[in-house]
């Protein structure tokens, strides 16, 4: 299905493609995804479908249960469907989450990835490994870097 | 893949580094020369005790592990099988032995790291207190954080250690004199009395393995590899510990046995002060310093990676009991920016901080308190296992299962309290107050909180009548009372019975204190994608709307709390089975023609499915109820029990006059009014209406229907859902009779898993 419909968009004569086309949101529980889906709303994309990795330890146990990671997903999807009501969801499972988020690009043949930088001081995100710039670095596709807007973390 | 599959990345050398790692690090680098100076060289006996006692209780968290791979490890399978009480007792015991057993380590870690750097004596704090709440903040903080590096580096510091650990025995196996080891006053200087109480301090050394269970959802192919990884990690540190204790105490007299650095000082004395090489080349000295401090080193990785699991553990074991409510899910928010439950790792930190500060100058009451509370899991743990073959419930169905049962599982909680008596008396009362404020917990907060009722009561009350009153009575006195009342559950499809529904479901749950679950279920056509239909939500959206909107304001006239859901599904009717699941209904309502309508399809999968009630099923044939009076034909049996209940339900809210009725042969009259009265006064219904007929039951339901205006049918025969549904039930009455029909069925005990455990 997914498959379909991009086929109807980037198909269409002119190739002429959209940024916002087919946007892929990743989120990382609901409050991110209620203000990421937010500070996207004005620019009204054609498609979008909201992403959240479970980080995995992938041979080490993962930092909280699986079942709880579901639950978040579950969450953070339905906070996008708050603001897009016809979202696709995907999940991925991966302990690299840049690298997930690429391949789910990929998989859903995005026509570009949105998403807003999550702070914190220079220290914690080397300490999480500073997703926004390796995202920006990494990707074969369009990188939107969503305003962060007032909202406190 | 399915999404299940891609979340399971622990393969079994990640499941054994989990167990081997938490275990190793206090028995070889902490204990040995504590342990040696209580009972002398016998010590190594005690080690091997501790192992065996270990055995016998892994392969039952094997075999439990198996049949239920989800988070949360002992706690889990206890609290399912013996109910929320002793559940709240392993949940508290699984948790505070856990920083317990942290603290433990963390001294363990103070003792090496003092060995290396001067530390400071503050306050009433040693230096090795100070070194261990140090180390407490560090993996304290690490975990908060969420550092991904510390979890690669678990299964390196494993292979580390071991190649340390195999290079110190070689070199000591050089050293080793038998003479050493026997001492001047032989093998057993304290006498063999001394084994047990020895090993009642080492058995911490072995309480690693029970986390590989804890996690055993992110395990690939848990029916084999949690076994393996759980009996294996047990026989590997058993060996292990045996092995090197021997040449420790064959390198260095125990009395000698250094009790806060013993590896690093035996490391120095097994290795030759400097090696010769051949030829030109130059004498190295200094080797027995460098292994001992290699040792050192090790030594702290050991004790970290321990500490390191052991909080990870305890983080899983809240979780587990946040989703049974035993404590408040507030405990297991996760970080919006590093993705871990901070909060339950900084409570779990601030009780290892405490007890590191308050018990940390003995490190025998950290090891003994941990080691109390996790045998007393363990027994239990074994109770469990036998509670769930005992009570047969199909669905546990273990890959793995206990050799020898059920003398493997009695055994396990023989051997657990029985290593709890040679405790001191501190520890045991240490751990006794937790067990007295978990229970005190459970009376107070978490007993009207949890839903989850244990396999155990639910047998007890199943069979009240078998048992004595006081089993039944004890049953229903500790029974949890969080579940305020059943959840009705109404499957609406048809607008034109959308009100019949939920006045039945009104008045059920008006009567027993519950709440209504009205769902809209839309059945899509396969063809159709769900994302699909959901494109066309907006008519979908209004129709669902007003049919659930129409569903909210009738039961507002029960005045009964109401819910409403709007469910896509390519399945119809086996979805009603899925939501009736997952909203853990107690009673679904639902339409003759919802049930029809699914007619034909996939019956083998249907069959399974109703054949496996998740809850009562109430199905409504007719459309336009107008309560007056109701018949309630009955011959017994447990669907008229249920027609019962409805039958009383309607009588008290709705004023509802209630006629019984049964059926017998000819010239039976006066047993059959017998039977009747005392069904009616068994089911309280001793006030209705009691007619005995007597020829064809058919043709006396159908006659005496006609002057109702409803008729409440029990299922005689389990099944019955299954025959409507495929549309082979030759029930001409049904479709005789113009007053609307309620037919019931209740599930046989057989679902009662279901229930509990959710769909597998």
């Amino acid at each position: 299905m997914a498959d379909f419909l991009a086929n109807m968009t980037s198909g269409s004569e002119d190739q002429n493609q959209d940024l916002l086309a087919h946007v892929l949101l990743p989120v990382a529980h609901e409050e991110d995804a209620l203000a990421t889906a937010t500070a996207l709303e004005p620019y009204a994309p054609e498609r979008v479908t909201a992403l959240h990795v479970v980080e995995k330890g992938e041979g080490v146990p993962d930092k909280t249960p699986v079942e709880q990671s579901e639950e978040i997903a579950a969450e953070s999807y339905a906070a996008v469907r708050a603001v897009f009501p016809d979202a696709d969801e995907h999940t991925a499972y991966a302990r690299d989450i840049v690298g997930a988020i690429l391949d789910a690009a990929d998989e859903v043949d995005a026509s570009a990835i949105a998403y807003r930088a999550r702070g914190g001081n220079r220290l914690m995100q080397f300490l999480s490994g500073d997703l926004s710039l390796k995202l920006v670095t990494e990707s074969d596709r369009p990188v939107i870097a969503l305003p962060r807007g007032d909202t406190a973390e | 893949m399915s999404d299940e599959e891609l979340a399971k990345d622990l393969g079994l050398v990640s499941a054994m580094t989990i167990g081997i790692g938490t275990m190793i690090g206090a028995g070889i680098f902490v204990l040995p020369g504590v342990a040696a100076n209580t009972a002398g060289p016998v010590v190594v006996v005690s080690f091997v005790v501790g192992g065996l006692i270990a055995m016998v209780n892994a392969l039952s968290v094997s075999e439990l592990g198996t049949a239920m791979p989800k988070a949360g490890g002992g706690y889990f399978y206890i609290n399912k099988a013996l109910g929320p009480m002793f559940g709240s007792i392993a949940g508290m015991g699984d948790w505070m032995g856990l920083a317990f057993a942290s603290a433990f380590y963390c001294i363990g870690f103070g003792q090496y790291l003092a060995e290396f750097v001067p530390l400071p004596e503050i306050a009433f704090l040693s230096p090795i207190q100070i070194g261990a709440l140090f180390a407490g903040l560090i993996f304290v903080a690490v975990n908060y954080i969420g550092a991904k590096e510390t979890g690669g580096v678990q299964t390196v510091i494993v292979f580390i250690l071991l190649s340390i650990l195999t290079v110190f025995a070689i070199a000591g196996f050089a050293s080793f004199d038998y003479a050493t080891l026997a001492g001047e006053d032989g093998l057993a200087p304290f006498g063999t009395n001394a084994i047990l109480p020895a090993t009642a301090l080492v058995f911490v050394s072995f309480l690693g393995y029970a986390k590989i269970a804890t996690v055993a959802e992110e395990l690939k192919n848990p029916g084999r590899n949690l076994p393996i990884a759980i009996i294996g990690s047990v026989g590997i540190v058993t060996v292990i510990y045996a092995i090197l204790v021997t040449t420790m105490l064959g390198v260095i007299p125990w009395p000698d046995l250094s009790l806060d650095a013993p590896v690093a000082q035996a490391a120095e004395v097994s290795f030759p002060a400097s090696i010769s090489l051949p030829g030109p080349l130059p004498t190295i000295g200094g080797v027995a310093a460098a292994a001992g401090a290699v040792m050192t080193v090790g030594a702290l990785l050991a004790t970290a990676s321990s500490a390191n699991a052991s909080i990870l553990a305890s983080a899983r074991i809240n979780f587990a009991m946040g989703r049974d409510k035993i404590v408040t899910n507030w405990l297991n928010e996760i970080h919006p920016n590093y993705a871990t439950p901070y909060r339950s790792i900084l409570v779990t930190g601030a009780l290892i901080i405490v007890f590191i500060a308050a018990l940390g100058r003995d490190i025998e009451i950290l090891a003994k308190a941990a080691s109390v509370l996790h045998l007393i899991v363990y027994a239990l743990m074994n109770v469990a296992l036998i509670v769930f073959r005992e009570a047969d419930v199909p669905e546990y169905d273990p890959d793995f299962t206990v050799p020898l049962y059920p003398i493997t599982p009695i055994l396990g909680a023989v051997l657990s309290l029985g290593l709890v008596a040679f405790m001191d008396a501190i520890e045991i009362a240490l751990s006794g107050g937790f067990v007295v404020a978990a229970l005190v917990w459970y009376f107070l907060y978490a007993r009207n909180k949890t839903p989850q009722q244990g396999v155990l009561s639910e047998y007890i009350r199943s069979r009240e009548d078998e048992l004595p009153d006081q089993v039944v009575g004890a049953a229903d006195a500790v029974a949890p009372d969080g579940n305020d009342g059943p959840t009705i559950m109404v499957a609406l499809s048809n607008p034109r019975t959308e009100s019949s529904l939920i006045t039945l479901a009104g008045a059920l749950a008006k009567h027993e204190g519950g709440r209504v679950l009205a769902t809209h279920i839309v059945t899509v056509p396969d063809q159709t994608s769900l994302e699909t239909a959901s494109e066309n939500r907006e008519q979908l959206d209004t129709a669902s709307e007003k049919l659930l909107t129409a569903a909210k304001a009738d039961a507002g006239e029960f005045d009964v709390p109401i819910e409403t859901k709007t469910i896509l599904s390519h399945r119809g009717f086996e979805e009603v089975f899925d939501a009736a699941r997952s909203n853990d209904a107690d009673t679904v309502v639902m339409g003759y023609g919802g049930a029809r309508f699914a007619g034909g399809r996939a019956e083998g999968t249907l069959d399974e499915l109703t054949h496996d009630l998740p809850c009562d099923f109430l199905v409504l044939d007719g459309q336009d109820l107008d309560l007056s009076d109701v018949l309630v034909p009955t011959a017994g049996g447990r669907s008229s029990d249920l027609s019962a209940e409805i039958a009383r339900a309607l009588r008290d809210t709705l004023g509802v006059d209630v006629s019984l009725l049964h059926v017998v042969d000819e010239g039976e009259e006066a047993s059959g009014r017998e039977f009747l009265t005392e069904w009616g006064t068994d089911h309280q219904l001793g006030d209705a209406e009691m007619l005995v007929e007597t020829g064809d039951v058919e043709t006396a339901i159908e006659q005496m229907g006609e002057g109702y205006s409803l008729v409440i049918i029990g299922a005689t025969e389990r099944g019955l859902l299954s025959r409507i549904v495929r549309g082979s039930l030759v029930f001409d009455t049904i479709d005789r009779l113009e007053t609307p029909v309620l037919l019931t069925e209740r599930p046989t005990a057989r679902s009662l898993w279901e229930r509990l455990f959710g769909r597998r």
